[in-house]
Protein backbone atom coordinates (compact mmCIF):
# COMPACT_ATOMS: atom_id res chain seq x y z
CA UNK A 1 0.00 0.00 0.00
CA UNK A 2 1.49 3.29 -1.06
CA UNK A 3 0.66 6.95 -1.44
CA UNK A 4 0.27 7.87 -5.10
CA UNK A 5 0.97 11.35 -6.44
CA UNK A 6 0.64 12.66 -9.95
CA UNK A 7 2.86 14.52 -12.38
CA UNK A 8 1.81 15.48 -15.90
CA UNK A 9 4.61 17.11 -17.86
CA UNK A 10 3.39 19.17 -20.82
CA UNK A 11 6.37 21.53 -21.06
CA UNK A 12 10.08 20.96 -20.63
CA UNK A 13 10.18 20.83 -16.83
CA UNK A 14 8.36 19.17 -13.94
CA UNK A 15 5.53 21.53 -12.91
CA UNK A 16 5.64 23.01 -9.43
CA UNK A 17 2.36 21.35 -8.43
CA UNK A 18 3.99 17.91 -8.75
CA UNK A 19 6.71 18.92 -6.28
CA UNK A 20 4.13 20.37 -3.89
CA UNK A 21 2.21 17.06 -4.03
CA UNK A 22 5.40 15.18 -3.21
CA UNK A 23 6.00 17.45 -0.21
CA UNK A 24 2.46 16.72 0.99
CA UNK A 25 2.91 12.99 0.37
CA UNK A 26 6.19 12.86 2.31
CA UNK A 27 4.60 14.57 5.29
CA UNK A 28 1.63 12.20 5.15
CA UNK A 29 3.95 9.21 4.78
CA UNK A 30 5.82 10.29 7.91
CA UNK A 31 2.57 10.56 9.89
CA UNK A 32 1.41 7.17 8.64
CA UNK A 33 4.69 5.54 9.70
CA UNK A 34 6.70 5.48 6.51
CA UNK A 35 4.32 4.49 3.72
CA UNK A 36 6.21 4.54 0.39
CA UNK A 37 5.45 7.32 -2.10
CA UNK A 38 4.78 6.53 -5.75
CA UNK A 39 4.41 9.12 -8.49
CA UNK A 40 2.67 8.59 -11.80
CA UNK A 41 4.77 10.50 -14.33
CA UNK A 42 2.94 11.17 -17.59
CA UNK A 43 4.26 12.77 -20.73
CA UNK A 44 6.21 12.36 -23.93
CA UNK A 45 9.98 11.81 -23.60
CA UNK A 46 9.87 12.44 -19.87
CA UNK A 47 11.95 9.52 -18.57
CA UNK A 48 14.81 11.83 -17.57
CA UNK A 49 12.42 13.79 -15.31
CA UNK A 50 12.11 10.74 -13.02
CA UNK A 51 15.23 11.73 -11.11
CA UNK A 52 13.72 15.16 -10.32
CA UNK A 53 10.73 13.45 -8.72
CA UNK A 54 12.92 11.03 -6.78
CA UNK A 55 15.09 13.89 -5.51
CA UNK A 56 11.94 15.65 -4.31
CA UNK A 57 10.53 12.69 -2.41
CA UNK A 58 9.27 9.90 -4.72
CA UNK A 59 10.33 6.34 -3.82
CA UNK A 60 9.04 4.89 -7.06
CA UNK A 61 8.19 6.59 -10.35
CA UNK A 62 5.52 4.92 -12.44
CA UNK A 63 6.50 6.10 -15.88
CA UNK A 64 3.84 6.52 -18.57
CA UNK A 65 5.94 7.79 -21.45
CA UNK A 66 4.31 7.88 -24.87
CA UNK A 67 4.41 10.24 -27.89
CA UNK A 68 0.65 10.87 -27.62
CA UNK A 69 0.95 11.93 -23.97
CA UNK A 70 2.71 15.20 -24.79
CA UNK A 71 -0.48 17.16 -24.22
CA UNK A 72 -3.18 14.57 -23.60
CA UNK A 73 -6.88 15.26 -23.10
CA UNK A 74 -8.39 14.81 -19.65
CA UNK A 75 -10.15 11.55 -20.57
CA UNK A 76 -6.85 9.92 -21.51
CA UNK A 77 -5.19 11.04 -18.29
CA UNK A 78 -8.18 9.69 -16.36
CA UNK A 79 -7.93 6.31 -18.15
CA UNK A 80 -4.25 6.01 -17.29
CA UNK A 81 -4.77 7.03 -13.70
CA UNK A 82 -7.56 4.50 -13.29
CA UNK A 83 -5.36 1.80 -14.84
CA UNK A 84 -2.48 2.57 -12.48
CA UNK A 85 -4.76 2.63 -9.44
CA UNK A 86 -6.21 -0.77 -10.37
CA UNK A 87 -2.71 -2.22 -10.84
CA UNK A 88 -1.01 -0.75 -7.79
CA UNK A 89 -3.93 -0.30 -5.35
CA UNK A 90 -2.61 2.75 -3.47
CA UNK A 91 -3.93 3.65 -0.03
CA UNK A 92 -4.15 7.36 -0.80
CA UNK A 93 -4.14 9.33 -4.07
CA UNK A 94 -3.05 12.97 -4.02
CA UNK A 95 -3.94 15.09 -7.05
CA UNK A 96 -3.43 18.78 -7.72
CA UNK A 97 -6.49 20.97 -7.19
CA UNK A 98 -6.17 22.67 -10.54
CA UNK A 99 -8.33 22.50 -13.66
CA UNK A 100 -7.11 18.96 -14.22
CA UNK A 101 -6.98 17.25 -10.86
CA UNK A 102 -9.69 19.06 -8.96
CA UNK A 103 -12.01 19.76 -11.82
CA UNK A 104 -11.93 16.49 -13.54
CA UNK A 105 -9.71 13.62 -12.59
CA UNK A 106 -10.28 13.49 -8.86
CA UNK A 107 -14.10 13.48 -8.77
CA UNK A 108 -14.49 11.15 -11.77
CA UNK A 109 -11.88 8.74 -10.47
CA UNK A 110 -13.63 8.70 -7.08
CA UNK A 111 -16.96 7.89 -8.68
CA UNK A 112 -15.46 5.07 -10.75
CA UNK A 113 -13.76 3.60 -7.68
CA UNK A 114 -16.89 4.16 -5.49
CA UNK A 115 -14.74 5.88 -2.93
CA UNK A 116 -14.71 9.12 -0.99
CA UNK A 117 -12.85 12.23 -2.04
CA UNK A 118 -12.05 15.60 -0.49
CA UNK A 119 -11.19 18.40 -2.90
CA UNK A 120 -9.14 21.56 -2.39
CA UNK A 121 -7.37 20.42 0.78
CA UNK A 122 -4.93 22.73 2.50
CA UNK A 123 -3.72 20.19 5.06
CA UNK A 124 -4.44 16.96 6.94
CA UNK A 125 -3.75 15.16 10.16
CA UNK A 126 -3.56 11.54 11.17
CA UNK A 127 -5.12 10.08 14.31
CA UNK A 128 -4.70 6.35 15.02
CA UNK A 129 -3.84 5.80 11.38
CA UNK A 130 -6.99 7.62 10.15
CA UNK A 131 -6.53 10.63 7.92
CA UNK A 132 -8.63 13.77 8.35
CA UNK A 133 -8.49 16.25 5.50
CA UNK A 134 -8.45 19.97 6.24
CA UNK A 135 -10.09 22.42 3.85
CA UNK A 136 -11.86 25.77 3.81
CA UNK A 137 -15.63 25.94 3.19
CA UNK A 138 -18.04 28.85 2.68
CA UNK A 139 -15.39 30.88 0.88
CA UNK A 140 -12.95 30.44 3.75
CA UNK A 141 -15.37 31.69 6.41
CA UNK A 142 -15.14 28.27 8.06
CA UNK A 143 -12.71 25.37 8.09
CA UNK A 144 -13.56 21.67 8.22
CA UNK A 145 -11.91 18.35 8.84
CA UNK A 146 -13.44 15.77 6.51
CA UNK A 147 -13.22 12.01 6.50
CA UNK A 148 -13.84 9.69 3.60
CA UNK A 149 -14.88 6.06 3.33
CA UNK A 150 -14.07 3.58 0.61
CA UNK A 151 -11.29 1.38 -0.73
CA UNK A 152 -8.90 4.29 -1.32
CA UNK A 153 -8.79 7.90 -0.18
CA UNK A 154 -8.53 10.63 -2.78
CA UNK A 155 -7.64 14.23 -2.02
CA UNK A 156 -6.93 17.16 -4.30
CA UNK A 157 -4.42 19.60 -2.83
CA UNK A 158 -4.70 23.37 -3.12
CA UNK A 159 -1.86 25.06 -4.94
CA UNK A 160 0.80 26.54 -2.62
CA UNK A 161 -0.57 24.79 0.47
CA UNK A 162 2.74 22.86 0.57
CA UNK A 163 6.23 24.08 -0.27
CA UNK A 164 8.33 21.75 -2.45
CA UNK A 165 11.09 19.97 -0.51
CA UNK A 166 14.70 20.83 -1.20
CA UNK A 167 16.00 18.35 -3.79
CA UNK A 168 18.27 15.68 -2.34
CA UNK A 169 20.69 14.47 -5.06
CA UNK A 170 21.55 11.38 -3.00
CA UNK A 171 17.96 10.17 -2.69
CA UNK A 172 17.38 6.77 -4.26
CA UNK A 173 14.28 5.51 -6.00
CA UNK A 174 13.22 3.21 -8.77
CA UNK A 175 11.47 3.69 -12.09
CA UNK A 176 8.77 1.32 -13.27
CA UNK A 177 7.48 1.66 -16.82
CA UNK A 178 3.74 1.44 -17.41
CA UNK A 179 2.68 -0.38 -20.55
CA UNK A 180 0.53 1.91 -22.67
CA UNK A 181 -2.09 -0.04 -24.61
CA UNK A 182 -3.98 1.82 -27.38
CA UNK A 183 -7.36 1.50 -25.60
CA UNK A 184 -6.06 3.83 -22.90
CA UNK A 185 -5.49 6.56 -25.45
CA UNK A 186 -9.04 6.93 -26.74
CA UNK A 187 -11.17 9.92 -25.81
CA UNK A 188 -14.66 11.09 -26.73
CA UNK A 189 -13.69 14.70 -26.03
CA UNK A 190 -11.27 16.30 -28.48
CA UNK A 191 -9.23 19.47 -28.26
CA UNK A 192 -10.05 21.26 -31.52
CA UNK A 193 -7.52 24.03 -30.99
CA UNK A 194 -5.61 25.88 -28.33
CA UNK A 195 -5.38 29.65 -28.52
CA UNK A 196 -2.78 31.72 -26.70
CA UNK A 197 -4.00 35.19 -25.87
CA UNK A 198 -0.96 37.41 -25.46
CA UNK A 199 -1.11 39.39 -22.24
CA UNK A 200 0.37 42.81 -21.61
CA UNK A 201 4.11 42.62 -22.20
CA UNK A 202 6.12 41.70 -19.14
CA UNK A 203 2.97 40.91 -17.18
CA UNK A 204 3.32 38.28 -14.49
CA UNK A 205 0.63 35.63 -14.05
CA UNK A 206 -1.37 35.66 -10.79
CA UNK A 207 -0.80 31.94 -10.35
CA UNK A 208 2.95 32.33 -10.14
CA UNK A 209 3.51 35.72 -8.55
CA UNK A 210 5.29 36.07 -5.20
CA UNK A 211 3.90 39.59 -4.89
CA UNK A 212 0.44 40.73 -6.04
CA UNK A 213 -0.94 44.26 -6.20
CA UNK A 214 -4.74 44.28 -6.08
CA UNK A 215 -7.19 47.10 -6.69
CA UNK A 216 -10.87 47.46 -5.90
CA UNK A 217 -13.83 49.77 -6.26
CA UNK A 218 -11.85 52.52 -4.53
CA UNK A 219 -9.56 52.83 -7.58
CA UNK A 220 -12.37 54.73 -9.25
CA UNK A 221 -11.28 54.23 -12.87
CA UNK A 222 -9.13 52.17 -15.22
CA UNK A 223 -6.52 54.96 -15.06
CA UNK A 224 -6.08 54.08 -11.40
CA UNK A 225 -5.00 50.63 -12.50
CA UNK A 226 -2.22 52.02 -14.68
CA UNK A 227 -0.65 53.40 -11.51
CA UNK A 228 -1.01 49.99 -9.85
CA UNK A 229 0.64 48.38 -12.89
CA UNK A 230 3.52 50.80 -12.52
CA UNK A 231 3.88 49.78 -8.87
CA UNK A 232 3.64 46.12 -9.83
CA UNK A 233 6.33 46.40 -12.53
CA UNK A 234 8.66 47.92 -9.98
CA UNK A 235 8.12 45.05 -7.53
CA UNK A 236 8.01 42.27 -10.12
CA UNK A 237 4.42 41.74 -9.04
CA UNK A 238 1.21 40.61 -10.73
CA UNK A 239 -1.91 42.80 -10.85
CA UNK A 240 -5.32 41.56 -9.76
CA UNK A 241 -8.48 42.96 -8.31
CA UNK A 242 -11.84 42.48 -6.66
CA UNK A 243 -15.17 41.96 -8.40
CA UNK A 244 -16.28 45.61 -8.58
CA UNK A 245 -13.06 46.44 -10.48
CA UNK A 246 -13.78 43.63 -12.96
CA UNK A 247 -17.50 44.50 -13.22
CA UNK A 248 -16.60 48.11 -14.03
CA UNK A 249 -14.32 46.88 -16.81
CA UNK A 250 -11.13 48.27 -15.25
CA UNK A 251 -9.53 44.85 -15.24
CA UNK A 252 -9.96 41.74 -17.42
CA UNK A 253 -11.92 38.87 -15.91
CA UNK A 254 -8.85 36.62 -15.81
CA UNK A 255 -7.42 38.96 -13.14
CA UNK A 256 -10.31 38.54 -10.72
CA UNK A 257 -9.23 37.42 -7.23
CA UNK A 258 -12.01 35.96 -5.09
CA UNK A 259 -14.47 33.18 -4.45
CA UNK A 260 -15.58 33.24 -8.09
CA UNK A 261 -12.12 34.05 -9.44
CA UNK A 262 -8.52 33.12 -8.71
CA UNK A 263 -7.44 31.88 -5.30
CA UNK A 264 -3.96 33.18 -4.64
CA UNK A 265 -1.42 32.86 -1.84
CA UNK A 266 1.50 35.21 -2.54
CA UNK A 267 4.20 36.18 -0.05
CA UNK A 268 2.93 39.77 -0.17
CA UNK A 269 -0.48 41.10 -1.18
CA UNK A 270 -0.93 44.87 -1.46
CA UNK A 271 -4.67 45.65 -1.45
CA UNK A 272 -5.44 49.15 -2.69
CA UNK A 273 -8.93 50.65 -2.48
CA UNK A 274 -10.31 47.25 -1.47
CA UNK A 275 -12.88 47.12 1.32
CA UNK A 276 -12.26 43.49 2.28
CA UNK A 277 -15.59 41.86 1.35
CA UNK A 278 -15.76 38.12 1.99
CA UNK A 279 -16.05 37.36 -1.75
CA UNK A 280 -12.62 38.90 -2.32
CA UNK A 281 -10.94 37.64 0.83
CA UNK A 282 -11.92 34.07 -0.12
CA UNK A 283 -9.36 34.49 -2.90
CA UNK A 284 -6.74 36.67 -1.22
CA UNK A 285 -7.03 35.62 2.44
CA UNK A 286 -4.28 33.02 2.11
CA UNK A 287 -1.61 35.64 1.38
CA UNK A 288 1.27 35.46 3.87
CA UNK A 289 1.36 39.23 4.44
CA UNK A 290 -1.49 41.57 3.51
CA UNK A 291 -0.88 45.31 3.23
CA UNK A 292 -4.04 47.43 3.01
CA UNK A 293 -4.19 50.93 1.61
CA UNK A 294 -7.62 52.49 2.05
CA UNK A 295 -8.89 55.97 2.85
CA UNK A 296 -11.65 54.61 5.12
CA UNK A 297 -10.23 53.73 8.57
CA UNK A 298 -13.35 51.61 9.25
CA UNK A 299 -12.99 49.43 6.13
CA UNK A 300 -13.15 45.73 7.12
CA UNK A 301 -9.84 45.12 5.31
CA UNK A 302 -8.02 46.69 8.30
CA UNK A 303 -9.24 43.79 10.44
CA UNK A 304 -7.79 41.30 7.95
CA UNK A 305 -4.53 42.99 6.98
CA UNK A 306 -1.17 42.75 8.74
CA UNK A 307 -0.07 46.23 7.74
CA UNK A 308 -2.37 49.16 7.01
CA UNK A 309 -2.14 52.69 5.72
CA UNK A 310 -5.15 55.00 5.98
CA UNK A 311 -4.79 57.27 2.99
CA UNK A 312 -6.27 58.04 -0.42
CA UNK A 313 -4.50 55.93 -2.99
CA UNK A 314 -4.05 58.91 -5.31
CA UNK A 315 -1.96 60.60 -2.63
CA UNK A 316 0.17 57.68 -1.50
CA UNK A 317 0.81 55.50 -4.56
CA UNK A 318 2.93 58.08 -6.47
CA UNK A 319 5.28 58.79 -3.50
CA UNK A 320 5.34 55.06 -2.70
CA UNK A 321 6.50 54.32 -6.26
CA UNK A 322 9.12 57.05 -5.83
CA UNK A 323 10.31 55.73 -2.46
CA UNK A 324 10.52 52.16 -3.75
CA UNK A 325 12.42 53.27 -6.86
CA UNK A 326 15.02 54.97 -4.69
CA UNK A 327 15.23 52.05 -2.29
CA UNK A 328 15.47 49.37 -4.97
CA UNK A 329 18.07 51.26 -7.00
CA UNK A 330 20.46 51.28 -4.02
CA UNK B 1 -30.84 21.43 -28.58
CA UNK B 2 -32.41 20.59 -25.22
CA UNK B 3 -30.23 21.77 -22.36
CA UNK B 4 -30.85 20.78 -18.74
CA UNK B 5 -29.20 22.93 -16.07
CA UNK B 6 -28.79 21.56 -12.54
CA UNK B 7 -28.84 24.30 -9.92
CA UNK B 8 -28.53 24.54 -6.14
CA UNK B 9 -30.06 27.15 -3.88
CA UNK B 10 -27.72 28.27 -1.11
CA UNK B 11 -27.52 30.89 1.63
CA UNK B 12 -26.18 34.11 0.11
CA UNK B 13 -22.38 33.57 0.04
CA UNK B 14 -21.84 37.32 0.38
CA UNK B 15 -22.87 37.26 4.06
CA UNK B 16 -20.09 39.23 5.79
CA UNK B 17 -17.67 37.51 8.15
CA UNK B 18 -19.14 39.01 11.30
CA UNK B 19 -22.65 37.68 10.57
CA UNK B 20 -21.52 34.18 9.61
CA UNK B 21 -22.52 31.45 12.11
CA UNK B 22 -22.30 27.69 12.09
CA UNK B 23 -24.40 25.02 13.76
CA UNK B 24 -22.12 22.53 15.53
CA UNK B 25 -24.78 19.80 15.30
CA UNK B 26 -25.65 19.98 11.60
CA UNK B 27 -22.07 21.12 10.86
CA UNK B 28 -23.44 23.68 8.42
CA UNK B 29 -24.05 27.41 8.20
CA UNK B 30 -27.01 28.78 10.17
CA UNK B 31 -29.55 30.31 7.83
CA UNK B 32 -30.57 33.18 10.14
CA UNK B 33 -32.26 35.98 8.23
CA UNK B 34 -29.90 35.72 5.27
CA UNK B 35 -31.47 35.51 1.80
CA UNK B 36 -31.30 32.38 -0.34
CA UNK B 37 -29.78 32.70 -3.79
CA UNK B 38 -28.87 30.54 -6.77
CA UNK B 39 -25.31 29.33 -6.21
CA UNK B 40 -23.13 31.75 -8.26
CA UNK B 41 -21.63 29.28 -10.76
CA UNK B 42 -25.06 27.68 -11.27
CA UNK B 43 -26.45 31.09 -12.17
CA UNK B 44 -23.62 31.39 -14.70
CA UNK B 45 -24.59 27.94 -16.06
CA UNK B 46 -28.17 29.18 -16.61
CA UNK B 47 -26.76 32.15 -18.52
CA UNK B 48 -24.60 29.87 -20.69
CA UNK B 49 -27.63 27.68 -21.45
CA UNK B 50 -29.80 30.66 -22.42
CA UNK B 51 -27.06 32.10 -24.64
CA UNK B 52 -26.73 28.70 -26.36
CA UNK B 53 -30.50 28.57 -26.88
CA UNK B 54 -30.44 32.06 -28.37
CA UNK B 55 -27.61 31.14 -30.75
CA UNK B 56 -28.55 27.60 -31.76
CA UNK B 57 -32.24 27.24 -30.88
CA UNK B 58 -33.82 24.65 -28.59
CA UNK B 59 -34.99 24.82 -25.02
CA UNK B 60 -33.68 25.04 -21.46
CA UNK B 61 -34.96 23.04 -18.48
CA UNK B 62 -33.72 23.85 -14.99
CA UNK B 63 -33.82 21.30 -12.18
CA UNK B 64 -32.94 21.54 -8.51
CA UNK B 65 -32.88 19.32 -5.46
CA UNK B 66 -34.33 21.23 -2.53
CA UNK B 67 -37.24 22.10 -0.34
CA UNK B 68 -40.28 24.15 -1.44
CA UNK B 69 -38.13 27.24 -0.91
CA UNK B 70 -36.03 26.32 -3.95
CA UNK B 71 -39.05 27.12 -6.16
CA UNK B 72 -37.96 30.74 -5.78
CA UNK B 73 -34.61 29.90 -7.42
CA UNK B 74 -36.39 28.06 -10.23
CA UNK B 75 -38.68 31.07 -10.80
CA UNK B 76 -35.61 33.24 -11.14
CA UNK B 77 -34.16 30.82 -13.73
CA UNK B 78 -37.44 30.97 -15.68
CA UNK B 79 -37.39 34.77 -15.51
CA UNK B 80 -33.83 34.73 -16.92
CA UNK B 81 -35.14 32.81 -19.91
CA UNK B 82 -35.38 29.10 -19.09
CA UNK B 83 -38.43 27.36 -20.59
CA UNK B 84 -39.36 24.93 -17.84
CA UNK B 85 -38.32 23.90 -14.36
CA UNK B 86 -38.68 20.86 -12.12
CA UNK B 87 -38.17 20.68 -8.36
CA UNK B 88 -36.82 17.42 -6.93
CA UNK B 89 -38.08 17.37 -3.37
CA UNK B 90 -38.51 14.62 -0.80
CA UNK B 91 -37.65 14.42 2.90
CA UNK B 92 -35.53 11.38 1.98
CA UNK B 93 -33.19 13.60 -0.06
CA UNK B 94 -32.04 15.55 2.98
CA UNK B 95 -28.51 14.94 4.14
CA UNK B 96 -27.43 12.71 1.24
CA UNK B 97 -23.82 13.19 0.13
CA UNK B 98 -22.62 14.11 -3.37
CA UNK B 99 -22.87 10.48 -4.51
CA UNK B 100 -26.55 10.48 -3.49
CA UNK B 101 -27.22 13.83 -5.15
CA UNK B 102 -25.74 12.57 -8.42
CA UNK B 103 -28.04 9.53 -8.21
CA UNK B 104 -31.12 11.69 -7.63
CA UNK B 105 -30.26 14.02 -10.52
CA UNK B 106 -29.44 11.06 -12.79
CA UNK B 107 -32.83 9.45 -12.09
CA UNK B 108 -34.60 12.72 -12.85
CA UNK B 109 -32.62 13.15 -16.07
CA UNK B 110 -33.47 9.61 -17.18
CA UNK B 111 -37.12 10.50 -16.66
CA UNK B 112 -36.72 13.77 -18.60
CA UNK B 113 -35.06 11.70 -21.31
CA UNK B 114 -34.50 13.76 -24.43
CA UNK B 115 -31.61 15.99 -23.37
CA UNK B 116 -28.57 16.89 -25.48
CA UNK B 117 -26.51 18.74 -22.94
CA UNK B 118 -26.40 18.94 -19.14
CA UNK B 119 -24.80 21.94 -17.47
CA UNK B 120 -23.72 22.24 -13.82
CA UNK B 121 -21.86 25.06 -12.08
CA UNK B 122 -18.23 24.14 -11.41
CA UNK B 123 -18.84 24.07 -7.65
CA UNK B 124 -21.47 25.20 -5.17
CA UNK B 125 -20.85 28.48 -3.38
CA UNK B 126 -21.15 26.92 0.09
CA UNK B 127 -19.14 23.71 0.59
CA UNK B 128 -17.35 24.18 -2.75
CA UNK B 129 -16.41 20.53 -3.32
CA UNK B 130 -17.19 20.50 -7.06
CA UNK B 131 -18.24 16.84 -7.11
CA UNK B 132 -21.84 16.60 -8.27
CA UNK B 133 -21.25 17.57 -11.92
CA UNK B 134 -18.47 15.05 -12.66
CA UNK B 135 -20.26 12.41 -10.55
CA UNK B 136 -23.44 12.91 -12.57
CA UNK B 137 -21.53 12.48 -15.85
CA UNK B 138 -20.10 9.20 -14.56
CA UNK B 139 -23.46 7.99 -13.28
CA UNK B 140 -25.05 8.63 -16.68
CA UNK B 141 -21.98 7.39 -18.57
CA UNK B 142 -21.64 10.66 -20.46
CA UNK B 143 -18.56 12.46 -21.78
CA UNK B 144 -17.65 15.16 -19.28
CA UNK B 145 -16.06 18.53 -19.93
CA UNK B 146 -15.08 20.65 -16.97
CA UNK B 147 -14.54 24.35 -16.40
CA UNK B 148 -15.87 25.51 -19.76
CA UNK B 149 -17.33 28.98 -20.15
CA UNK B 150 -19.47 28.87 -23.28
CA UNK B 151 -21.02 26.82 -26.06
CA UNK B 152 -19.43 28.02 -29.30
CA UNK B 153 -21.05 25.72 -31.85
CA UNK B 154 -23.59 22.98 -32.13
CA UNK B 155 -23.61 20.89 -35.26
CA UNK B 156 -24.05 17.21 -34.50
CA UNK B 157 -21.32 17.66 -31.93
CA UNK B 158 -20.99 20.48 -29.39
CA UNK B 159 -17.98 22.74 -29.12
CA UNK B 160 -17.10 24.56 -25.92
CA UNK B 161 -14.72 27.32 -24.96
CA UNK B 162 -12.53 26.58 -21.98
CA UNK B 163 -10.38 29.36 -20.49
CA UNK B 164 -6.78 28.35 -19.77
CA UNK B 165 -4.00 30.13 -17.90
CA UNK B 166 -2.63 31.62 -21.11
CA UNK B 167 -5.70 31.88 -23.35
CA UNK B 168 -8.39 29.36 -24.13
CA UNK B 169 -9.05 26.08 -25.88
CA UNK B 170 -11.93 24.81 -27.96
CA UNK B 171 -13.14 21.36 -26.96
CA UNK B 172 -15.53 19.16 -28.88
CA UNK B 173 -17.76 16.42 -27.51
CA UNK B 174 -20.51 14.20 -28.89
CA UNK B 175 -24.17 14.67 -27.92
CA UNK B 176 -25.32 14.07 -25.22
CA UNK B 177 -22.63 15.25 -22.84
CA UNK B 178 -22.21 17.09 -19.55
CA UNK B 179 -20.21 20.24 -18.90
CA UNK B 180 -19.32 22.08 -15.71
CA UNK B 181 -19.32 25.83 -16.07
CA UNK B 182 -16.84 28.45 -14.94
CA UNK B 183 -17.21 32.18 -15.40
CA UNK B 184 -15.53 34.61 -17.76
CA UNK B 185 -16.44 37.93 -19.40
CA UNK B 186 -18.80 36.21 -21.85
CA UNK B 187 -21.26 34.73 -19.37
CA UNK B 188 -22.14 37.34 -16.73
CA UNK B 189 -25.67 36.30 -15.64
CA UNK B 190 -28.43 38.51 -16.99
CA UNK B 191 -30.74 40.37 -14.69
CA UNK B 192 -34.23 38.92 -14.23
CA UNK B 193 -36.58 41.90 -14.31
CA UNK B 194 -39.48 42.17 -11.86
CA UNK B 195 -41.90 41.97 -14.79
CA UNK B 196 -40.38 38.73 -16.03
CA UNK B 197 -40.18 37.39 -12.49
CA UNK B 198 -43.93 38.01 -12.06
CA UNK B 199 -44.64 36.17 -15.28
CA UNK B 200 -42.34 33.32 -14.23
CA UNK B 201 -44.21 32.92 -10.95
CA UNK B 202 -47.32 31.98 -12.92
CA UNK B 203 -45.48 29.08 -14.60
CA UNK B 204 -46.35 25.84 -12.80
CA UNK B 205 -43.33 23.94 -11.50
CA UNK B 206 -43.79 20.18 -11.15
CA UNK B 207 -42.41 18.64 -7.97
CA UNK B 208 -40.92 15.16 -8.30
CA UNK B 209 -40.48 13.08 -5.15
CA UNK B 210 -38.49 9.89 -4.63
CA UNK B 211 -41.27 7.67 -5.98
CA UNK B 212 -41.66 9.82 -9.12
CA UNK B 213 -38.09 9.25 -10.22
CA UNK B 214 -38.05 5.55 -9.37
CA UNK B 215 -35.19 5.54 -6.93
CA UNK B 216 -34.85 2.99 -4.17
CA UNK B 217 -34.66 4.67 -0.77
CA UNK B 218 -32.36 2.12 0.87
CA UNK B 219 -30.08 2.28 -2.15
CA UNK B 220 -29.95 6.05 -1.88
CA UNK B 221 -29.22 6.30 1.81
CA UNK B 222 -26.21 4.03 1.87
CA UNK B 223 -23.33 4.93 4.13
CA UNK B 224 -22.08 8.42 3.36
CA UNK B 225 -18.63 8.30 1.75
CA UNK B 226 -17.76 11.90 2.57
CA UNK B 227 -18.40 13.43 5.98
CA UNK B 228 -17.61 16.63 7.79
CA UNK B 229 -16.12 15.59 11.10
CA UNK B 230 -15.42 18.98 12.58
CA UNK B 231 -16.24 22.54 11.54
CA UNK B 232 -15.08 25.81 13.05
CA UNK B 233 -14.74 29.48 12.27
CA UNK B 234 -11.06 30.40 12.17
CA UNK B 235 -9.93 33.32 14.25
CA UNK B 236 -9.08 35.78 11.49
CA UNK B 237 -8.83 39.16 13.14
CA UNK B 238 -5.22 40.14 13.02
CA UNK B 239 -3.80 43.12 14.84
CA UNK B 240 -3.11 45.46 11.98
CA UNK B 241 0.08 47.46 12.25
CA UNK B 242 -0.84 50.96 11.08
CA UNK B 243 1.79 52.95 9.24
CA UNK B 244 1.63 56.57 10.39
CA UNK B 245 3.07 59.77 8.97
CA UNK B 246 2.42 63.50 8.88
CA UNK B 247 1.96 63.55 5.13
CA UNK B 248 1.20 60.97 2.44
CA UNK B 249 4.86 61.21 1.39
CA UNK B 250 6.02 60.34 4.89
CA UNK B 251 3.58 57.43 5.09
CA UNK B 252 4.87 56.20 1.73
CA UNK B 253 8.49 56.39 2.97
CA UNK B 254 7.61 54.58 6.19
CA UNK B 255 5.67 51.85 4.36
CA UNK B 256 8.50 51.25 1.89
CA UNK B 257 11.01 51.05 4.76
CA UNK B 258 8.82 48.63 6.74
CA UNK B 259 8.36 46.32 3.74
CA UNK B 260 12.11 46.27 3.26
CA UNK B 261 12.75 45.58 6.97
CA UNK B 262 10.37 42.63 6.85
CA UNK B 263 12.18 41.26 3.79
CA UNK B 264 9.00 41.40 1.75
CA UNK B 265 10.51 43.33 -1.16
Amino acid sequence: MALLTFCLVTGSTVPRFALELLAAARRLSEQLGGTPVQTLLLGSEVKNQSSVLIQHGADQVLLADHPSLGNPGDEIVLNLLEEVVCQFKPQVILLPHNELGGGHLGPRLAYRLKTGIVTDCTGFDVQNGNIRWLRPVYGGKAMVYMRTRGPVQIATIRSRAFEPLKPDPDRQGEVHEIKIVPELLSSSVNVVRRVEVPGIEGEISLDRAEIIVGGGRGMGSSEGFSRLRELARLLGAAVGGSRPAVDMGWLPHSHLIGQTGKIVAPKLYIAVGISGASQHMAGAGGSKTIVAINKDPDAPIFKLAHIGVVEEWEKIIPPLIQALKEMLSK
Amino acid sequence: MHIVVCIKQIIDPEVPFHLFRIDPVTKAQIRGSHPLVISPYDEVAIEVAIQAKEKFGGSVTVISIGTEEAIQALHQALAMGADSAILLSDPAFEGVDSFGKARILASALRKIGNFDLILCGRQAGDVEMGLVGPFLAEELGLPCLTLVSNVVSSNGKIQFKRPTETGYEILEAPIPCLATITNDESNVPRYASVKRLRAAMRTPIPVWALADIGLDLAELRGESKIEIEEIWIPQREIRCELIEGKSPEEKAQNLARRLKELGLI
